[in-house]
């Protein structure tokens, strides 16, 4: 691991340090050599643009510029845009400097870093992921469900769940972006442990998802949808009828359809 | 007239001879050493502590107050036997007076004697004023009372209430004691007269020099008199008047216990009765000396009774051990030579081991929820018992106090917590973490236990602490870290002391991840920060610097003064000629904080 030190070190020396292997790297780093000194200025939008410039750039000493910037730190609002640049080519060796922002006392810094720790299987990165569910913060919170419904972190279920039973949407979301049929089961049984607006909002979201089926296991959501109580329920099965084409004939779509028509007043 | 009454005409008569000798504001006779020893001399004492009672059986008199229609009722309980001999209805507003074969005090605006064996009344007298207090030994009763502008001690049969003799005074009479025929009688705060109970007759008069008399206290082998300022030992010594060549002791009461005395006001009419006095006060026994001295105390100790709580203390007043009724108060306690008896609000009587607060007994008057008791009197001297044999738990008691919500005890809280402290181990620091995360502690009381932590400085306590480090700012299970700048304070204060390298270790990691936390205040980072440098001796340095690099050219925290200093003085104090290079690069950087950049230079120079 590059501790923060010793690219600090390295870089206060003029050098760059990487874990990832280089081609000409003296070449790269003149053209490149622009861009780096801007990622310093003290213009915030100056360096952003600096960072956006190399995070454009497909040469491996752009990207060890992005993390020897990082290493040796940065303001938060260039540092987001540094992260996100990072996860345009990402490597390795990002993890450990974006896990690193990912306890930034800016949330909005440990938000991106959360968001872009999505694209890197490594298991800290879905460590890091699964802490920010339990952050104070609200944004960041959400940034972590997003990240972990992205990648896909089975671990991350249960905090999810807790967070869907106080309340907080951008748990529903992940957690309908992450269901197959036997977590959107389990989701259904939580029908009185958690709010129902949120448990609705959910459910839809899975019904919406075209990669969710088979259709028996759709019908099950619709059903499940059926015995909330709170108007979102109403209005999810709505949204699901309405987005989904008629034909072919769906029995989720009819049982749904069905329930809104029996349910309107005559 | 029928020849029984000869005996008391003939005592009236003696009485009535000088009555004004008795009380003289003349100090002519004051300080008289022969007198003063004859008086004593005079007193038919016990050789060994032992109750008064003529069943010579430790008992405890106790006055409840019902519920509804219910009034008061005057309980004796057997101590010995741990159950009430008799509960009778009295209306008694004064506190209870042991004689003999009788019990006496004030009911209603009557002076009511009672039958020790059957709670029933023997004889009352009429007050022909208000009551100023009572006092009783095996054969009489004595009463001090107000009539009009005058005052006047009067003697009573104890057996048949007659009264014996009168005493007048011209000035102010406080409540007497007696003690085996010898009555002690305080007058005009300034002398205790001690008068033949039989006669009424003046036997030596004793004037404070020094200071006022305002307290007495009497057992049936010892009497005491003095003020809040001390007390002096009656005996011969006392004929002096002067602290010094008397027989006088203090001790020192802490200042959280400020309202603690020797013992109730003579001349104060509140105190006649049971009162919040009682349940404030310091309990003592002296022990015969050989030599002319001041009064040495028995165990080289005393205790305090502060409410729930009693506190035992050695001569220079450290703190030997605590006791704490549980949930309610004791309302009364005396010292019977042997044991600390108390009886509590709930009718609980517990007795303590004076040397080492050990429970040696604990009864119950078996009393109505709606019964509680407002006081009681002991006649206990000598009592020993040994039916209980509890662990002696000071750490629990004091921590008792220290948790203690009743806001009345604030400053108590602070004298168990310092006491606690000077205990070592990492029990106590557990303990003194629990005030800290105690929600409903008082805000003052935290800054005392956060202060005492960092000056344990117990090595041994180190995993405790760092344990109390795990709790981090958590939405799902709403934890936030308790008392952390307290804690990590603490912690630095271990620096220089010898410590287990896996510990600091550990120590260092707990640090670690409140400095990285996103949610430590800047004030508590500017304290771990200084607790990590206290303890790593440079391990902790890549930690350091990866904070500062984070930070450097973030105005929120960059900017503020104290973290600047903080996290330079650390990286500096051990840090080799490499580091010190990065420090200037950091100063260089454009984006660096002015004040960080400023807090750099100051260090290592330009």
């Amino acid at each position: 691991m590059v501790t923060a030190l010793a690219v600090a070190m390295a870089v206060a020396a003029g050098a760059t340090v990487s874990a990832a292997p280089r081609k000409d790297a003296k070449g790269q780093l003149a053209d490149l050599q622009p861009a780096i000194a801007a990622m310093a200025d003290a213009d915030p939008e100056v360096a952003a643009h600096a960072v956006e410039a190399l995070g454009a750039s497909d040469l491996p000493a752009a990207h060890d510029a992005l993390l020897d910037g990082l290493a040796f730190g940065m303001p938060g609002v260039v540092a987001v845009v540094a992260i996100a640049q990072l996860t345009k080519h990402p490597a390795p060796p990002d993890v450990t400097a974006i896990i690193r922002y990912a306890h930034h006392r800016d949330p909005s810094v440990r938000a991106a870093a959360l968001t872009s720790l999505a694209a890197y299987p490594a298991p800290e990165a879905q460590q890091a992921m699964i802490a920010g569910l339990h952050d104070p913060a609200g944004l960041v919170r959400a940034g972590a469900a997003g990240a972990v419904a992205r990648a896909h972190v089975r671990a991350a279920i249960e905090p999810l769940f807790q967070l869907l039973a106080k309340g907080e949407d951008p748990a529903a979301t992940a957690l309908a972006q992450m269901a197959d049929p036997e977590l959107a089961a389990r989701i259904a049984d939580h029908l009185g442990q958690v709010p129902d607006a949120q448990l609705a909002e959910c459910l839809g979201g899975v019904l919406l998802r075209s990669d969710f089926g088979p259709d028996p296991a759709r019908v099950e959501v619709v059903r499940a949808l059926i015995k909330i109580q709170d108007r979102a329920a109403v209005d999810a099965l709505g949204a699901y009828v309405d987005k989904t084409p008629a034909n072919p004939p769906r029995p989720s779509r009819a049982e749904a359809n069905r329930y809104l028509t029996e349910r309107t007043p005559k | 007239m029928t020849r029984r009454w000869l005996p008391t005409l003939a005592l009236l008569a003696l009485a009535a001879c000088g009555p004004g000798a008795v009380f003289a504001l003349t100090s002519s006779n004051d300080n008289d050493p022969r007198a003063l020893a004859d008086a004593l001399a005079k007193r038919r004492l016990p050789e060994a502590p032992s109750p008064l009672n003529a069943s010579h059986q430790p008992r405890a008199y106790v006055v409840e107050s019902g519920t509804g229609s219910a009034g008061r009722q005057l309980v004796s309980f057997d101590l010995a036997a741990g159950k009430v001999i008799w509960r009778v209805p009295a209306d008694v507003q004064s506190r209870v007076e042991v004689g003999g074969d009788f019990v006496v005090a004030l009911e209603g605006k009557k002076l009511v004697a009672r039958d020790q064996n059957t709670g029933a009344i023997r004889w009352s007298a009429s007050a022909p004023g208000p009551f100023l207090g009572a006092a009783a030994d095996a054969e009489r009763a004595y009463v001090a009372w107000r009539d009009g502008a005058r005052y006047e001690l009067v003697g009573y049969d104890g057996h048949s209430g007659s009264q014996l003799w009168t005493a007048p005074a011209d000035g102010i009479l406080g409540a007497p004691a007696a003690q085996g025929g010898v009555v002690y009688a305080p007058f005009q705060n300034q002398w205790l007269t001690l008068i033949d109970g039989a006669t009424g007759a003046s036997l030596a008069r004793v004037r404070g020099l020094d200071e006022v008399i305002s307290t007495l206290r009497v057992t049936t082998t010892a009497a005491y008199f003095g003020s809040p300022k001390g007390m002096f030992v009656l005996d011969a010594r006392a004929a002096t008047g002067h602290r010094a060549s008397a027989t006088y002791g203090t001790v020192k009461v802490p200042p959280q216990l400020e309202h603690a005395l020797y013992g109730p006001d003579s001349y104060d009419p509140i105190q006649l009765a049971y009162t919040a006095a009682d349940r404030a006060h310091v309990l003592w026994q002296a022990v015969p000396t050989a030599t002319p001295g001041p009064m040495k105390l028995a165990g080289d100790g005393y205790a305090i009774h502060y409410f729930r709580y009693v506190l035992g203390f050695d001569v220079d007043g450290n703190l030997r051990w605590a006791y704490t009724q549980p949930r309610v108060e004791l309302v009364s306690t005396a010292h019977t030579g042997y044991v600390i008896a108390g009886i509590s609000t709930t009718g609980d009587v517990v007795a303590l081991e004076p040397q080492t607060g050990a429970v040696r007994a604990r009864e119950s008057l078996g009393g109505g929820p709606g019964e509680h008791v407002l006081g009681a009197t002991f006649d206990a001297d000598g009592w020993s018992p040994s039916s209980q044999d509890e662990p002696i738990e000071t750490i629990a008691a004091l921590v008792a106090i220290a948790r203690d919500h009743d806001a009345r005890f604030d400053r108590v809280k602070e004298l168990a917590v310092q006491a606690l402290a000077k205990l070592p181990g990492p029990q106590v620091t557990t303990e003194l973490l629990a005030v800290l995360g105690d929600a409903r502690a008082p805000l003052k009381l935290k800054d005392t236990v956060g202060e005492l932590l960092v000056a344990r400085r117990d090595p041994a306590s180190l995993p405790v602490l760092v344990a109390q480090l795990a709790v981090h700012d958590d939405f799902l299970t709403g934890s936030e870290p308790q008392a952390l700048a307290q804690v990590a304070k603490a912690i630095g204060g271990l620096g220089g002391t010898h410590l287990d390298g896996t510990q600091v270790a550990a120590a260092l990691a707990a640090l670690q991840s409140h400095l990285d936390a996103a949610t430590t205040p800047v004030p508590d980072l500017v304290v771990v920060i200084g607790a990590m440098a206290a303890l790593g001796n440079g391990a902790e340095h890549p930690a350091l610097w990866s904070h500062l690099l984070l930070y450097h050219a973030d105005d929120a925290i960059g900017g503020d003064a104290a973290w600047d200093r903080a996290i330079v003085r650390a990286l500096d104090e051990h840090g080799d000629a490499g580091e010190r290079e990065l420090l200037r690069q950091v100063a260089a950087d454009k984006r660096t904080a002015p004040s960080l950049a400023a807090a750099i230079h100051d260090a290592i120079g330009a």
